[in-house]
């Protein structure tokens, strides 16, 4: 199990959620790191989160095997869980089942007691006491559209949850297979925001609804910019959705998942595009892609990553994600359990952890 | 006069993964004149072990077992099944993978 102790303030924490329990990994340098597991063994944890608003308490969505699934939390990293008193559980009268859950989304600065979840079947979760109790969203979920929403091979899943840290009433979340949607009343109501991004399995290649988003992000300092990874391109929006410009330019394939910013160079993506077929690195070369100019040019990074005829790497959407440290550190978790680091904005690259189950999720923390 | 009604007792064996949520203990004895109600009462004495075996909608989670003595309910008349008085029933997750 995990020890905290070793936890410094300053030090950068990754959680790696896999097919097979929670682990942690720490480090005060980014170079030498230790791994340990942290629980829920023989889970499948698709999304891990440290949530340092107030205090310190670690979110896992655990999707067990067997006998449920769970929104669990931890206030000693991983060492004892709690069940929320009011999970999330549908309505008996609703008819719908919870699959997964997706996402765990910590709310604003502002409002330290609200987390959002996302889960499959697509429906937005909140609590307002730290996750003691949940409710759902009912605007998303009276949405006067669901009957025709369908899923996408993972399922109807709400996986991207960004609530605006400029306005408390704006929020986007991006749902495969429906697209992207945002609300400007608190929930009440939501919008599609997907004019211009494509769906090539459609016989209507730019539906109002029914695209595959895989992963969304925003700009820090530019509330109305957006980046989203799509199962058919990579695109950028200037206007907080209203429309998308592909941002693909010479990547190597329109396909893949995830997507991570740098908070403090925000014009700087990182993509990883795979052959859409074996959803691996396309070619040989197990590369990261970064753009440092908001999507106008993209360098395939390699140094530090593996290559050759018996390299065959996926990531998942939410197995890339940034550090806020300057520079900030990227980490890459791969659905064969290995896990690179970068401490150098991309520039060079390590293996922090090997042989680890299937990564679902990778998240970062620098502790407070 | 009514005659006084005796709800059958069963005794449920737990699966290690489910142990915790019953104080680690590998049987409990409870009340119930079908598995139904069984569940019921198991979820009165350890909170949330229902949704553990049920979905919301109540029906039985795809990957659970549930035997009445050597009967698996889905054979019987499921969460319907009639329990007897000192019956033994064994939750077990199925064999799924390899």
């Amino acid at each position: 199990m995990s020890n905290n102790h070793t936890y410094q303030p300053g030090s950068v924490l990754v959680l790696v959620g896999t097919k097979r329990g929670l682990f942690l990994l720490n480090s005060r340098d980014r170079e030498i790191w230790n791994v340990e597991a942290a629980g829920l063994p023989g889970h499948r944890v698709y999304h891990a989160i440290l949530d340092q608003r107030d205090g310190r308490r670690l979110f896992a969505a655990d999707n067990g095997d067997f006998f449920g699934v769970f929104l669990r939390y931890s206030d000693d990293f991983g060492q004892s869980w709690h069940e929320p008193e009011q999970g999330i559980q549908f309505p008996e009268s609703s008819g719908l089942k919870l699959n997964n859950i997706w996402v765990i989304e910590p709310g604003r600065p502002g409002e330290p007691g609200t987390v959002y979840a996302g889960v499959d079947p697509a429906s937005l979760w909140i609590s307002t006491d730290g996750g003691v109790t949940w409710n759902f969203n009912a605007g998303l979920a009276d949405h006067p559209t669901r009957e025709r929403w369908e899923p996408g091979a993972g399922g109807l899943c709400l996986h991207t949850i960004i609530p605006d840290p400029s306005n408390a009433s704006r929020m986007w979340i991006g749902i495969s297979a429906v697209g992207c949607m945002r609300t400007d009343d608190a929930g009440r109501s939501w919008v599609f925001a997907n004019k211009n991004t494509r769906a090539d399995f459609s016989p209507i290649k730019y539906p109002e609804f029914g695209q595959c988003i895989h992963r969304l992000v925003q700009h820090p300092t530019r509330p109305d910019v957006l980046y989203q990874q799509n199962h058919c391109g990579i695109y950028k929006t200037t206007n907080a959705g209203e429309d998308w410009i592909d941002i693909q330019q010479d990547l190597p394939s329109q396909f893949g998942f995830p997507i991570a910013l740098d908070v403090h160079q925000p014009d700087t993506v990182f993509v990883v595009v795979e052959d859409p077929d074996g959803r691996n690195n396309v070619g040989k070369q197990f590369t990261i892609y970064r753009t440092e100019n908001g999507g106008e040019q993209w360098q395939p990074l390699t140094k530090g990553l593996p290559g050759g005829s018996g390299v065959r790497l996926g990531v998942l959407r939410h197995a890339m994600c940034t550090d806020t440290n300057d520079p900030c550190g990227v980490y890459v978790g791969t659905n064969t359990g290995q896990l690179f680091a970068s401490h150098d904005r991309g520039d060079s690259w390590q293996l922090i952890a090997d042989f680890l189950p299937p990564i679902y999720s990778v998240t970062a923390a620098v502790l407070v | 006069m009514d005659l006084p009604v005796t709800i059958p007792n069963a005794t449920v064996s737990l699966p290690n993964a489910l142990r915790a949520r019953a104080g680690n203990r590998r049987t409990v004895v409870v009340n119930g004149s079908t598995i139904r109600e069984i569940i019921a009462a198991l979820d009165h004495d350890f909170p949330g072990l229902r949704f553990n075996l049920c979905y919301e909608t109540g029906e039985l989670r795809s990957y659970v077992n549930i035997f009445l003595d050597r009967e698996n309910i889905r054979y019987l008349d499921g969460l319907d099944t009639p329990v007897r008085n000192g019956a033994t029933i064994h939750i077990l997750q199925s064999v799924a993978g390899g």
